[in-house]
């Protein structure tokens, strides 16, 4: 018996896992570009960026696109894809509802950037008054998560309770074989977008099964290499309980230099502010992101602001993070996706803090 | 489902000069917002943006809503220069509403501060138009000058009011004061009711919101029955963007009011 995953059987995973061979990819692809538009991560000079894929793009190597599915998540995180940096969501004395929205598959989505997903679920979609908006887009998208065999050094999805490769949450997920992809789907809609590929989507193998396995005990593996230690228990609490203590909080925003990449680049930060335009007569009403780092986040009508200093601003982010978005939802509002260690110019590696705390 | 930042038109019937910087304006909304004492409207004047007001007439009163409303930034000042005729837009009602059911057969001591008696005017009227569920309803009131009261006109007739006991105080007088002179607090020094079973209602400036909860609870106020209307810059009204956290709570969805037990152990509450 082949220790495929703990807790299931080698047989009934066999039966949901299919193989597509390298050979019959595009013919798949086409299906899927037949129905909706088709976003994959394509590696632009060693970066991976997200990218619509073109009919006609399909060709590999020789001005075809690379792609990335083997590298870690795409530079942009995915919300831009439902909640984008700027949208006109309303406008006044005219009444403005959400148009139309496309089908959209995201192919090659790394378990990380699913975590998100389930933020912003109970951020916009859970309370008494749901983001029609962003209900729209997230309805009419497939997710096809591919497996991440090669964590960077910035990567931490280990500490935050989550693994290199999805086991749910998405569609399909999908791992990338020397000679093929193997499929598996996680949703009816994966099942149904499987069965699209007809005879170019086979049964897979033992062996295949096998391979996908091993491949994902070395990303596990790695990863724990890479970050060995768990963060302390309570740390929700510990955060909380240290929230007054400006000496260790300022030792590691020392060097911050407040260009909020951190949390613009985050998966999961949800804020964002509505911002009205006049017109000649009435308004446009813009939702934009906005970040709690900026100086007048907090500040009222008035002008009083209840964190004026930055520093009550750099522990907010840890608070809201990891205190209160665990103690109200159960998870912490942080993926290990490691953007805001990428971005930050003050190497400030937020393993560091919380490590520490 | 309907899209959630989208305000509708409400009409502006008439406007009220409270005071130099303080007006009430009488709304009436295209569709009902059927608000209850505590919550909140978003009110959007156009071009200039939104902000959030609580509004200051009875939920029992359903044709129009009247706000008062102080000039302090972009969006009230660009209110004060709309007049009768005028639209704004509407959204609401948000966050939540007074408990009132265990306020029933207790003493209520409301105590305000400035345009801090807009709000709780609107609980107030909802209280005596039901004034025999309620015990007794006090209320406690401070402003600048006499000058800067709000409703004056109307609290002589409050005052007539059966179960309904009000004192005042302003933190300078003038030649025609003859109530007390000083900070709301100066009223709070024999507070006739039932300290352990009373409901305690407060809205003003931060400063007053911190010095009156903490002569309540010197006086014996349970914190979960001191109420208190927590100022937070609220944008999106509907506990989505993040801007109003107050500790664990978005005040928006949690509030505006909050009880002192759910926020005594946050630290600098009141800004």
């Amino acid at each position: 018996m082949l220790d495929i995953r703990e807790g299931v059987s080698s047989f009934s995973i066999l039966v949901k896992l299919h193989f597509l061979p390298n050979s019959k990819r595009d013919r798949w692809l086409n299906v899927l570009l037949d129905q909706s538009e088709v976003y994959f991560p394509q590696i632009l000079e060693s970066q991976v960026h997200w990218q619509r894929l073109q009919a006609g793009g399909l060709r590999e190597g020789d001005g075809g696109p690379e792609w990335g599915l083997e590298h870690i998540r795409a530079s942009e995180p995915i919300k831009s894809f439902f909640f984008s940096p700027r949208e006109r969501v309303a406008s006044f004395p005219e009444k403005l509802e959400p148009g139309e929205t496309g089908r959209r598959i995201l192919f090659g989505v790394k378990n990380c950037d699913l975590l998100p997903l389930k933020v912003h679920e109970q951020m916009f979609l859970q309370g008494d008054f749901k983001d029609t908006f962003y209900e729209a887009r997230l309805r009419n998208t497939l997710f096809i998560a591919a497996d991440c065999p090669e964590p960077a050094d910035t990567c931490f999805c280990n500490l935050v309770g989550r693994r290199p490769f999805a086991e749910a949450e998405a569609d399909i997920v999908l791992t990338v074989l020397e000679d093929g992809y193997l499929l598996e789907p996680l949703s009816d809609e994966g099942e149904e977008s499987v069965r699209t590929g007809g005879d170019a989507i086979q049964p897979a193998t033992e062996f295949q099964a096998a391979k996908r396995a091993e491949k994902r005990r070395a990303a596990d593996s790695k990863l724990a290499k890479i970050n060995p230690k768990p963060w302390a228990d309570g740390l929700a609490q510990r955060i909380w309980d240290r929230s007054g203590e400006d000496g260790f909080w300022g030792k590691h925003a020392a060097s911050c230099v407040e260009c909020f990449g951190c949390l613009m680049t985050c998966p999961t930060c949800y804020c964002f502010l509505l911002y009205d335009k006049a017109r000649a007569e009435g308004m446009d009403r813009s939702k934009v992101w906005d970040a709690c780092y900026m100086a007048a986040y907090a500040r009222v009508g008035g002008g009083a602001n209840p964190r004026s200093e930055f520093l009550k601003r750099f522990v907010n982010r840890f608070q809201c993070k990891f205190t209160h978005f665990k103690n109200a939802h159960g998870f912490y509002a942080c993926s290990g996706c490691g953007r805001c260690y990428r971005a930050c110019m003050g190497k400030i590696d937020i393993r560091d803090v919380l490590g520490e705390v | 489902m309907a899209n959630p930042y989208q305000p509708i038109e409400a009409q502006i019937l008439k406007t009220i000069d409270e005071t130099p910087t303080i007006r009430t304006f009488v709304l009436k909304p295209e569709q009902d917002v059927p608000f209850l004492a505590g919550q909140f409207v978003e009110l959007t004047v156009p071009g200039h943006g939104e902000a959030p007001f609580t509004p200051s007439s009875s939920h029992f009163e359903r044709e129009t809503i009247e706000v008062t409303i102080m000039k302090v930034g972009r969006a009230t000042t660009a209110l004060f220069g709309l007049k009768a005729g005028d639209s704004v837009g509407i959204r609401g009602p948000y966050g939540q509403r007074y408990p009132l059911e265990s306020f029933e057969g207790k003493d209520i001591y409301l105590v305000g501060g400035g345009v801090g008696l807009a709000p709780l005017r609107s609980l107030f009227l909802s209280l005596v138009h039901e004034i025999d569920k309620y015990r007794r309803v006090f209320l406690r009131y401070g402003a600048r000058t006499p000058e800067e009261i709000v409703y004056k006109y109307l609290i002589p007739q409050w005052e007539k009011l059966k179960k309904v006991d009000i004192d005042l105080s302003v933190d300078v007088g003038d030649k025609s004061w003859v109530r007390k002179v000083g900070v709301v607090t100066c009223l709070m020094d024999d507070i006739p009711c039932d300290e352990t079973s009373s409901i305690a209602v407060v809205c003003g400036p931060p400063v007053m919101m911190k010095f009156v909860t903490f002569k309540l609870v010197d006086a014996g106020f349970k914190p979960e029955n001191i109420y208190l209307s927590m100022e937070t810059n609220m944008s999106c009204g509907l506990g989505q963007c993040g801007h109003c956290r107050l500790g664990p709570y978005f005040t928006c969805k949690d509030g505006p009011v909050l009880t002192w037990e759910q926020i005594k152990d946050i630290p600098e509450p009141f800004v």
